[in-house]
């Protein structure tokens, strides 16, 4: 059986009075888009933020790669945060290399990888404009390179395609499809169902910091006896926060079994 | 390590790159040189022409009640002396206008140091002219029996005095002693006007445009406000090497084009004493302090939502360090003082008034030392609050963080 590369296991997360997570497990495994929804303040962020080692979890274990993630070993984890936003006085080139330093690159290979970014989302001659001189469409393609730069085993994407206009949500989708193809786990949160029919191979339904939907795209469908993820995230919502939470629908699968 | 490299190059180009950096950098020197110019052009303008103005009033009525003014005086300036009967008169003239002013010397003029003017027009420059006028015949008038113009000149302008200072039974350098450790407070202030202030907006800008989420992925909070507070110092250096070579550059340069440099107080640069002991306080008060008040800006950005807010709450902070400005005669003078020992002491105020006592040598060794342990411990206590307020409030994009919370497990 293949090694999950992401492993949550009996994770909550308190914060204040407030529990934000509850008993949360899934698996992320190598090579699948795994698609993880809610609505807005379901724990999304928040899980992601302690699966990164940023929030502390108040119990369970979040591992990647069969570790807790640090910033010591997160550099194989590539992250578009839903926050996102970059150095607006600093210069497109020098951003993309700065942050692939942090990842652990070293400079010559920063700079190589964006140039031959910069060149394909055809923003080469942007290298040495400043980030605030960019339209925001720019600007979300540069974070994109960022979270993509050191060949990344796990990539987590906040909402990638939020402001995005079409030919730039395709160049996108075609990004993760390359990646995915090439072994990248790719965790997506989203709130475009269409996005998720056409890339997860699973994904999980969270309802106030519980898993309400887990399994693959094709095992959830069955369980709910839908068609529609949409009808199935509609469904979910509109079900009272008290029932228990939810068992993966199936075994992890292939995206053929979608 | 690499990455607290690549956050300090990160932090220091950012800065240093900037338009507006060099043309602060350029441009206060440039504007404090332009103010010197013109001040001094100006006031000479002012001197000159209330000189002209004072050669030509000839209208002036005077009365002497008090027996001091020599007539000789007033008819070298042109002018008579009118009768003590004639004062209602005059000053209605002078009200009128028909005289351009009465000048009444009274008769308990020595006991009251008291005389009255009165001035056809509220003319500035007019007044100034009068002013001199009747001031130069007052004492003109009283100098005159000293006899020789030397002797006259002497008891109007005074001497310079030339002084010698005994320190411990040994010849000292006065003033001079205070110069090199004296550096060390407006080296402080220096970094305060330009560097404290890029620690807040280097964390509230970073918060604000929301790139923290991915740097705090890749990089640990204390390695982060490591490389800010050392990229911070790298821009300080910079700025201070640039003001130095400057000040060199002008020492150097201003005798070869007829403007000789004279420093006040007068210090002489050849009798400056460079004392090691007050060399190292001065520098480790300077060190401490920067860090304990760069600890304090990067918490404050960190608990607030935005860098307007940030900015507002930072301003505590500059009223504490000019504080010591409102006391320093107390400082220098009298280091006894209760208020002065508090100053010493309070982490606000302890970086500012150190140095002062530090350069004036009223800091007594073992006192000195503790103020330094003391404040060291202030500065620790600021980095750790920064480093705890930074990691539970870099992602807070909303609110401000409570400060309850620091303090929770």
């Amino acid at each position: 059986m293949t090694e999950p590369i992401v492993s949550v296991r009996d994770f909550s997360l308190t914060i204040g009075s407030k529990n934000i997570v509850k008993k949360l497990n899934f698996d992320v495994l190598p090579g699948e888009v795994f698609a993880f929804l809610g609505a807005n303040g379901s724990g999304k962020t928040s899980t992601i933020r302690s699966l990164l080692g940023i929030y502390q979890a108040t119990t369970g274990t979040l591992h990647v790669n069969g570790a807790p993630l640090t910033p010591e070993n997160a550099a194989t984890v590539g992250y578009l945060p839903e926050e996102r936003g970059l150095y607006t006085r600093s210069k497109v080139l020098d951003t993309m290399i700065y942050f692939g330093e942090l990842k652990g690159m070293s400079r010559d290979d920063a700079r190589d990888f964006s140039l031959a970014f910069l060149k394909r989302v055809e923003l080469e001659d942007k290298a040495a404009v400043k980030i605030k001189k960019l339209s925001g469409g720019q600007q979300q393609k540069i974070q994109l390179g960022v979270a993509i730069m050191g060949d990344p085993k796990l990539l987590i994407l906040d909402e990638p395609t939020k402001g995005l206009d079409p030919v730039n949500r395709k160049l996108l989708l075609d990004i993760v499809d390359e990646l995915q193809q090439k072994g990248t786990a790719v965790i997506y949160i989203t709130h475009l169902m269409e996005e998720v029919e056409r890339l997860a191979n699973r994904l999980l339904i969270l309802k106030d910091g519980q898993a309400r939907a887990y399994g693959t795209v094709g095992a959830v469908k069955k369980e709910f006896k839908s068609e529609s993820i949409e009808d199935i995230f509609v469904q979910i919502y509109k079900e009272k926060s008290s029932e228990v939470a939810h068992e993966p629908a199936d075994e992890p699968s292939n995206k053929e079994d979608k | 390590m690499s990455k607290l490299r690549s956050v300090i190059r990160h932090e220091y180009l950012t800065i240093v790159k900037q338009p507006s950096f060099w043309i602060v950098m350029i441009a206060i020197p440039a504007i404090i040189a332009l103010i010197g110019v013109l001040t001094i052009l100006g006031n000479k303008g002012s001197s000159d022409r209330i000189q002209e103005i004072s050669k030509d009033i000839k209208n002036v009525a005077i009365i002497d009640k008090s027996g001091l003014i020599n007539t000789e005086v007033v008819k070298a300036a042109d002018l008579t002396l009118s009768s003590p009967a004639e004062t209602d008169a005059l000053r209605t003239q002078v009200r009128e206008g028909k005289k351009e002013a009465l000048i009444i010397y009274p008769e308990n003029l020595s006991k009251d140091r008291n005389y009255k003017l009165y001035l056809s027009s509220d003319d500035l420059t007019k007044m100034g002219a009068i002013s001199s006028l009747s001031d130069n015949i007052l004492k003109t008038s009283l100098f005159l029996p000293l006899g020789s113009p030397e002797v006259i000149a002497l008891a109007q302008n005074g001497a310079a005095a030339d002084m010698t200072f005994y320190k411990d039974g040994r010849e000292s350098a006065g003033f001079n002693e205070y110069v090199v450790p004296g550096l060390f407070v407006v080296l402080f202030y220096i970094i305060f006007a330009f560097s404290i202030g890029y620690m807040l907006t280097s964390v509230s800008e970073e918060k604000e445009n929301r790139s923290m989420e991915m740097v705090l992925t890749y990089v640990q909070p204390r390695t982060l406000i490591l490389g800010k507070l050392l990229a911070v110092m790298l821009v300080t250096l910079t700025q201070v090497a640039f003001f130095g070579l400057l000040g060199t550059l002008a020492l150097v340069i201003a005798p070869h084009i007829g403007m000789p440099v004279s420093l006040p107080f007068g210090i002489d640069i050849t009798k400056l004493v460079f004392d090691p002991t007050s060399i190292v306080l001065g520098f480790a008060f300077l060190f401490t302090g920067f860090l304990m008040y760069a600890g304090f800006m990067t918490a404050t950005a960190a608990i607030a939502p935005s860098t307007k807010e940030a900015n507002s709450f930072s301003g505590v902070f500059f009223i504490g360090a000019f504080i010591p400005f409102y006391f320093i005669y107390m400082i220098a003078t009298n280091p006894e003082n209760p208020i002065v020992t508090f100053l010493t002491y309070f982490p606000l105020t302890s970086p500012v008034v150190s140095l002062i006592r530090n350069a004036v040598g009223n800091f007594n060794g073992a006192e000195a030392w503790l103020a330094l342990a003391v404040m060291f411990g202030f500065m620790v206590i600021s980095i750790w609050v920064a480093i705890r307020a930074f990691k539970l409030g870099a992602l807070e994009f909303s609110q401000v963080l409570k400060i309850s919370s620091l303090f929770k497990k």
